[in-house]
């Protein structure tokens, strides 16, 4: 680890203390199998997360970036270790529970979009309210559509869509609800450069205007440069965290994290 | 490809297990059915060759024409030439007619519709045996037959009272007996004086029973009978009896087993949707599967045959499944007829080869054809699909199939429509109407999907809004699916509700009949059982009474027209019935002169004054003179009228009992006084009651409500296979769903809501079966009514109760159905659903 990279990673940490904290994992491990066919997914994980920043997660396949992100996101359970989101310990949680935590207070934006085929481009957005039986602010409505621009489409239903106004959509409904915090796997990866720098720009408009709470899983450098944190993982362990990444640093961490594996 | 098949059938296997419990329903009716036939006809031929015991040679009078099979009665005194043929070794004559014993609780010991028997007993008499006790001596005696006595709750000892031959007594059982075979009716034996007295009053007897001398056959003793008796009398063999009884037995049978197998036809019907259902979303969701089959060389015929490979298994799999089902159907089909008729049909249930043949042949080629649709489709699949992601859901076609379900339900109706209104259309017609009218109707039943479900869900999505609009959505995501998915519970219903619609206006018309044609204020009568003459005579006589018209039935015989004929005295008729009349007089019938109604009239061009050569009864040709044209009547559901005095010289005596008696009373007669007093009449009689006109009835629907109860029985096996067909579609639009499902539950579906909306789903596809069936029911029944109307079903009757309670019943067929798919989708890993491929 060189000097610069620990300066870097004093400054994420003083950087974290003057924020309020939305999301924490603490000796968070998650394991699959017994005795010998014993696989480490996550081992004793401790991160958080902080409000209003966009943070991604980087890493290699198997890497364990998605169980991370899966069990923080209430959508699956840690084998040990503590998630405590928005200041809720839901690891003792039950299903009714966890439920409502994720309608109410969480966000998701999938890789494949996953809208509901028979419900329309507007029905998609406020379904998450609609299921918890609340109002939907109008305002706020308005806003979220007209930043993504897809007020035109808000009759149409998903097969009429492209990919990008999916995803967008998708990010709409992941916004409506005013989530502490919204998680989002792989965005961008189903979609073409210029969809996926629209999906981008507006993740971090998000979070510069409406101070929206962001973690992303993402294997795309250029993704991770718009974040304002990334944290790497590589075997179910955190093994780097830079604040403020440019594209040229991710990628060079990337190569520099393959190399001893390729040589090994 | 075989290993393909295979794989397919593990993969799938539950869901071919319900599509296997279609075909096994619908092929149980059809093994039943055979299994009953194949035990009924055993059990006759052993039951045909016991009832005659001891008859080897039979004497009886030549058959009336027109008579209904019945016969003209011998002298009794034949008996003496008759025993001096040689070969001879016994001759009795067949003293019988109607016997009715009351129980130990003083009403009448019956056996559902089975008729009361008497019989004159004889030591020797090869058709029963004494088992306990002696036989009768003298007019108080009676032996009595040990089912009957049972059933009664009686002993050998006991005392009671008996209706014999219309005359009751009071007599004490001296002893049991067993008969060979009865068919369940009851029987009395009484000695054979006092069987002489009551059964053969005039000195006739409807046949003599000859046994024949060890060593001489009935051949040989037929041919001396022959030589010693008048002409005119017929002399046959035991076994020419047997053939006859059986071939009568048979021919009632024969309605039964076709009965039952419309049944199995409309069970199988109906199944094959719900396989055709199944196949066409397993295809659907394989299509990658099998375009990747496809791209690797696979032939479309070798995809088509590893379909149709798959819907060989299942059908021969339900078919197996059927089979065993069927045996225990006829085994509880058996247990039923034995409790409800009393008539035990043996214990033996043959399975032969020929039934298991058929039942596999039939479940199998059912499953086959209704997979070949979606087979072709799946054959067709394209190579390149293999490589594109989402299968779409395709759409296409609604309005061709929509167009052709109407075109079909117009000539469906319209066919129906002439049926109904033009006569010379025939009858055949209104039953090819109604049934391609089924027809446009599964077919176009896509089409009413959307209405209908946004109206059966409508209440739901304002109760549970977001949940109950995902439902609605889901149903109507195929319309195709769910309209093959409710059109069993419609073909169901549209039975049921056709046939309530009919029964409905029949028990609706006989009120109206009743209330708006019969003026009298009681009737008297014995349901299935004759009313003895005396009652009418005894009525006659209180002093409230002002009128009696006794109703006896007696058949007739004009040219090529045969019918049975109302037997009423013409002074008795203005004040019981209202009978009006289009020409002549009432009161102008009189010995021969007779009165016909308007139809039967204009039918057959009769006018008042015609002199039409005719039988009555037992006379043969004679002249009967139209003396009046009456308007089409209810009360009488008879098309001609005799004067008690023709019906008194065309029945023997001891046939001469009354269908009912009705009576009117004097104007201001105290009615429950009177009530009393005539209870007071028929009370001897045992089986005779007194009712006034709206029980009379309440009384004459009864029967059809039995029959209508046996319908829905028979019926719910349509509602079970519905049933079933939900809970395969819908499991299997869970799994299509996995995606989605998985999302809903990230975004925050509770496990409850997922729950509800799945219920929501199959109750929409239930009421949707349900609401069309009923719609398409309702429509046939009022047709097939107006059709009727002038066969006598003149008032509509609309059972509104049974509507609303098959309405709701789908609410609940549906919450049954998603209950499996529901836990199924609730368990889902959310994690793995969302990232399922």
């Amino acid at each position: 680890m060189t000097a610069a990279h620990v300066a870097e990673r004093t400054q994420a940490s003083t950087d974290r203390d003057d924020r309020a904290i939305a999301a924490q994992a603490i000796g968070l491990s998650k394991t699959y199998g017994e005795g010998g066919a014993l696989v480490t997914a996550l081992g004793d994980v401790t991160v958080e997360f902080a409000s209003g920043q966009l943070t991604a997660i980087m890493g290699p396949s198997g890497s364990g970036k998605s169980t991370l992100m899966h069990c923080m996101a209430a959508l699956d359970t840690p084998t040990a270790g503590t998630v405590i989101i928005d200041g809720t310990d839901i690891t003792h949680l039950k299903d009714k529970a966890l439920t409502r935590l994720r309608r109410d207070r969480l966000g998701f934006v999938f890789q494949a979009y996953n809208l509901v085929p028979t419900l329309t481009a507007q029905e998609n957005i406020t379904l998450p309210m609609d299921i918890a039986g609340r109002r939907v602010d109008a305002e706020w409505f308005d806003t979220v559509v007209d930043t993504l621009g897809i007020r035109d489409r808000l009759a149409h239903r998903p097969d009429e869509l492209s990919g990008g106004q999916q995803q967008r959509v998708a990010c709409a409904r992941a916004l409506l609800s005013r989530p502490a915090i919204v998680f989002a796997d792989e965005p961008t990866g189903n979609l073409d450069s210029r969809a996926s720098a629209e999906i981008l720009a507006f993740l971090r408009a998000s979070v510069d205007d409406f101070g929206q709470t962001i973690v992303m899983v993402t294997h795309d450098p250029s993704a991770a440069s718009y974040a304002d944190r990334v944290v790497f993982l590589v075997d179910g362990a955190i093994v780097d965290d830079i604040v403020k990444p440019t594209m040229a640093v991710v990628l060079e961490r990337i190569q520099e994290l393959d190399r001893p594996r390729a040589e090994a | 490809m075989w290993r393909v098949t295979l794989r397919g059938i593990q993969g799938h296997l539950v869901r071919l297990l319900l599509t296997a419990a279609a075909v096994m329903l619908g092929v149980s009716f059809v093994t039943g059915t055979f299994v009953l036939r194949d035990s009924f006809d055993r059990a006759i031929s052993g039951l045909v060759a016991g009832s005659s015991a001891g008859l080897d040679v039979a004497v009886r009078g030549t058959e009336i024409a027109g008579g209904d099979g019945a016969r003209a009665r011998l002298p009794l005194d034949l008996v003496d030439s008759l025993s001096a043929v040689p070969g001879a070794a016994r001759v009795s004559p067949d003293l019988r007619g109607v016997a009715i014993i009351a129980g130990s609780d003083g009403t009448a010991v019956r056996n559902s519709g089975a008729p009361g028997l008497g019989f004159a007993f004889s030591d020797d008499d090869p058709a029963f045996t004494l088992i306990k006790g002696r036989g009768p001596v003298g007019a108080g005696e009676v032996v009595v037959e040990t089912v009957t006595l049972d059933k009664g709750g009686l002993e050998v000892g006991d005392r009671t009272r008996a209706v014999i031959g219309g005359e009751t007594r009071h007599v004490v059982i001296t002893g049991e007996v067993e008969f060979g075979v009865l068919f369940g009716a009851t029987a009395v034996l009484v000695d054979e004086a006092s069987a002489i007295h009551s059964f053969a009053r005039d000195g006739t007897v409807p046949s003599f029973t000859i046994t024949a001398a060890d060593g001489v056959s009935q051949a040989e003793l037929r041919a001396s009978v022959a030589e010693v008796v008048p002409r005119g009398i017929e002399v046959v063999t035991g076994a020419t009896v047997d053939a006859e009884n059986e071939s009568s037995v048979q021919q009632g049978l024969g309605f039964f087993t076709t009965f039952l197998l419309v049944f199995a036809g409309v069970a199988l019907f109906v199944g094959a949707f719900i396989i055709g259902n199944t196949f066409s979303m397993l295809i659907g969701q394989r299509a990658r599967e099998l375009a990747l089959l496809r791209a690797l060389g696979a032939s479309r015929g070798q995809v088509l045959r590893s379909v149709l490979g798959e819907a060989a298994v299942v059908g021969v799999v339900g078919s197996i499944l059927g089979m065993g089902l069927g045996v225990l159907v006829a085994q509880g089909a058996k247990l039923a007829i034995a409790g409800l008729l009393g008539v035990d049909i043996g214990t033996s249930l043959p399975v032969t080869s020929s039934t298991l043949l058929i039942s596999l042949a039939v479940g199998t080629l059912v499953t086959m054809a209704s997979a070949i649709l979606p087979a072709r489709r799946a054959a067709r699949t394209a190579p390149v699909a293999a490589m594109r992601g989402d299968t779409p859901i395709a759409q296409k076609g609604l309005r061709r199939r929509g167009i052709s379900g109407a075109v079909l339900l117009g000539v469906g109706v319209g066919l129906l429509g002439l049926a109904v209104t033009r006569e010379d259309v025939p009858w055949v017609a209104a039953g090819i109407g109604s049934f391609v009218a089924v027809m446009g109707m599964l077919v176009g039943a896509p089409l009413f999907a959307r209405p209908v479900v946004r109206a059966v869900v409508w209440p739901f999505v304002v109760v549970s809004g977001v949940v109950a609009r995902l439902a609605r959505q889901n149903a109507l995501r195929v319309p195709r699916r769910t309209a093959a998915t409710a059109s069993a519970l419609m073909i169901g219903l549209a039975l049921v509700a056709g046939i309530s619609v009919l029964a409905q206006s029949v028990k609706a018309s006989i009120t109206e009949g009743v209330s708006s044609e019969l003026t009298s204020d009681f009737v008297l009568s014995g349901g299935q059982s004759p009313v003895p003459p005396q009652v009418a005579t005894e009525a006659s006589k209180l002093s409230e009474v002002s009128s009696v018209a006794a109703v006896g039935l007696v058949p007739v015989t004009i040219g090529d027209f045969s019918t049975t004929a109302a037997a009423v005295e013409a002074a008795s008729m203005p004040e019981n019935f209202t009978v009006s009349m289009a020409e002549g007089r009432l009161d102008s019938m009189e010995g021969d002169r007779v009165l016909v109604d308007r139809t039967t009239a204009s039918d057959n061009r009769w006018e008042v004054g015609d002199v039409l050569p005719a039988t009555v009864g037992t006379l043969g040709a004679h002249d009967l003179v139209v003396g009046g044209i009456y308007e089409d009547s209810q009360a009488f559901g008879t098309h001609v009228i005799v004067s008690r005095g023709l019906y008194e010289d065309a029945v023997p005596s001891d046939m001469q009992t009354d269908l009912q008696v009705y009576v009117a009373a004097v104007g201001g007669a105290d009615q429950a006084q009177l009530r009393e007093d005539l209870d007071a009449i028929v009370s001897p009689y045992l089986v005779v009651s007194v009712m006034n006109a709206s029980e009379f009835a309440t009384a004459e629907g009864t029967a059809i409500d039995n029959l209508l109860n046996l319908l829905y029985v028979l019926l719910l096996f349509s509602v079970v296979i519905a049933v079933l067909g939900i809970v395969n579609t819908l499991a299997l639009s869970v799994l299509e769903r996995t995606r989605e499902i998985g999302l809903l539950r990230a975004v925050g579906l509770q496990r409850r809501q997922l729950g509800a909306m799945i219920t929501v789903e199959a109750i929409a596809t239930a009421a949707f079966g349900a609401v069309l069936g009923t719609v398409l029911g309702l429509g046939l029944g009022i047709a097939l009514q107006r059709g009727l109307e002038a066969q006598g079903l003149r008032t509509l009757g609309i059972p509104w109760g049974l509507v609303v309670l098959m309405l709701g019943a789908s609410v609940l067929v549906g919450v049954l159905a998603a209950v499996a798919p529901s836990i199924r989708a609730t368990r889902l890993n959310i994690l793995a659903a969302i990232n399922r491929a």
